[in-house]
């Protein structure tokens, strides 16, 4: 078990009220599973996400990463769990635009102490592995979507995390581009790595062996394959 | 003075006149030149008026109370300029000044010197030049103005530069937020935000400073030519240029940890989403 999550809720206090986007929710996520979340804009799919990935706590409820408590880490402890055991691919890649495709790779691993040489031939190896090694050397602005989408797939897995969480992975992609995307996470996914994606892309969720449909901060439907 | 300017003659004469020194403003003006011989007198009538020798051309002491004022003036021998200034009916010896400048060894004497001198002489009021912090010195309140204008310089300038720290690090949100979510902890994107605020700091209070020295010697050129004196207007010391990097770059470290912090304190999601 990667993830576990028991009866976690997460209330935003706002001015007209406080907004319950994920309500007294379970629900655990094993080693190497593939996890597809859909549902209707709203209903808590990326406030569920984020929890999953220790960005953002709940509110109620326990979850626990590795069986540890999240609840009881400090930002810092947080921080490297993050950045060892996670990692995050987003609709809008969020590629630091000033560094170089292999830089955005190399970037978290030296932040984890991995020696220049090593994390050198390790960005390589992943640009390879998404298919982008003759591009290494380029900026994100001169990569295409699909393009900055797969370095930021290289990043999330720079320091093989044993989850990646991906919201809307093929968002901002056509479709032919989307199904190269959903092509490589698959590849990921069966290299070992459990895969949670948020997705309204049919296609994309279709492809997880395991299906949660979400509705106002709660699990409606699970389907397994 | 009450010497006057009388007239200039240029000639060989008998017997070799006294020397005197002309100020440059008064060589200038006149057409002056060491080795001629000119006149003074008492009077602007020019009576009783004796030859003198230029003996050299003096740069007189700036004096910024006399500032405006072109030093058309002349030094000359304390036995020259008694027996052209004393009257008829005044036998030699009983002359009498009104002030005199003393100079000390030690400069520093001068308070204790100036006490000492008017308790032992009651009526004789003595004064250091080097404190001039009496009340109603002009110089004393322009200071005062000056340290005024200093400081709301640098309070305007303190909310420019916070003004623009938060644009900075607001424009580099996405960038935190991404390095959040990564996984870098919040005192090292601190630690990062801090050296570059430093390093912005640093900079601008070095470019600053460039450009003072820079106006310094434009400054002093153009009033110096525009008053004729060679006074010193502007003057960057090392003391300056230190206070000036003391206050700068603590300001703009705080300034840059103060915006980063408030927009750190906001969380890596919202960062990232905006
Ligand atoms: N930081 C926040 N502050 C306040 N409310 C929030 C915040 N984040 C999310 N919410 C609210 O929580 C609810 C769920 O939001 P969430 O982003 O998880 O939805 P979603 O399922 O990801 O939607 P979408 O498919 O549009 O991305 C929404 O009503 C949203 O307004
Ligand atoms: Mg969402």
């Amino acid at each position: 078990m990667i993830v576990q999550a028991t009866n976690v809720s997460r209330v935003f206090p706002m001015p007209a009220g406080p907004v319950t986007a994920v309500h007294d929710l379970t629900l655990t996520i094993a080693q190497g599973e593939h996890t597809a979340i859909r549902g209707p804009s709203g209903c808590g799919k990326s406030t569920l996400l984020h929890m999953l990935g220790c960005v953002d706590a709940p509110t109620s409820g326990t979850l626990l990463f590795d069986g540890q408590d999240i609840a009881a880490l400090s930002d810092r402890e947080r921080s490297l769990l993050r950045l060892n055991h996670i990692g995050f691919v987003f609709q809008r890649f969020f590629l630091l635009p000033m560094l170089t495709a292999a830089e955005n790779v190399e970037l978290p691993q030296s932040e984890a102490g991995v020696e220049r040489e090593t994390r050198r031939r390790r960005s390589r190896e992943l640009l390879d592995y998404v298919g982008l090694g003759p591009r290494a050397d380029h900026r994100p602005s001169q990569l295409s979507g699909g393009e900055m989408q797969r370095v930021a797939i290289a990043r999330a897995l720079a320091n093989r995390p044993r989850l990646l969480l991906a919201d809307e992975p093929t968002g901002e992609l056509d479709e032919a581009t989307g199904q190269q995307i959903a092509a490589l996470l698959d590849r990921v996914n069966a290299d070992g790595t459990a895969l949670v994606i948020v997705t309204h892309d049919h296609a994309l969720a279709e492809r997880a062996t395991r299906v949660l449909t979400m509705k106002d901060g709660r699990i409606e439907r699970e389907t397994r394959r | 003075m009450g010497v006057f300017w009388a007239a200039v003659v240029v000639a060989a004469q008998g017997q070799q006149p006294p020397d005197i020194l002309v100020s440059r403003q008064l060589a200038e003006a006149e057409g002056l030149g060491v080795g001629d011989v000119v006149d003074l007198a008492t009077s602007a009538a020019g009576a009783n008026a004796r030859p003198f020798r230029i003996a050299g051309i003096y740069e007189p002491t700036p004096d910024p109370m006399q500032l405006g004022q072109v030093p058309r003036e002349v030094r000359m021998h304390l036995p020259d300029l008694l027996s052209l200034t004393r009257g008829p009916d005044t036998p030699a010896g009983t002359e009498h000044v009104d002030s005199i400048n003393i100079a000390l060894t030690d400069p520093r004497d001068a308070d204790a010197f100036a006490r000492d001198l008017a308790s032992r002489m009651p009526g004789v009021s003595a004064r250091s030049t080097s404190n001039p912090s009496f009340d109603g010195n002009p110089f004393v309140v322009l200071e005062r103005f000056h340290l005024a204008i200093a400081i709301v310089t640098i309070v305007a300038a303190t909310v420019f530069l916070l003004a623009l720290t938060i644009m900075l690090v607001d424009e580099r949100r996405e960038t935190v937020g991404v390095l959040r979510l990564i996984g870098l902890p919040v005192h090292r994107i601190l630690g990062q935000i801090f050296f570059e605020g430093v390093l912005i700091a640093g900079v601008g209070a070095l470019f600053g400073l460039v450009l003072a020295l820079g106006s310094e010697r434009l400054i002093n050129e153009f009033f110096q030519w525009r008053y004729n004196t060679a006074l010193i207007f502007v003057r960057i010391t090392p003391e300056v240029a230190a206070t000036c990097v003391a206050i700068a770059v603590p300001l703009g470290a705080v300034a840059t940890v103060a915006a980063s912090w408030a927009l750190l304190r906001r969380g890596a999601l919202r960062l990232a989403r905006r």
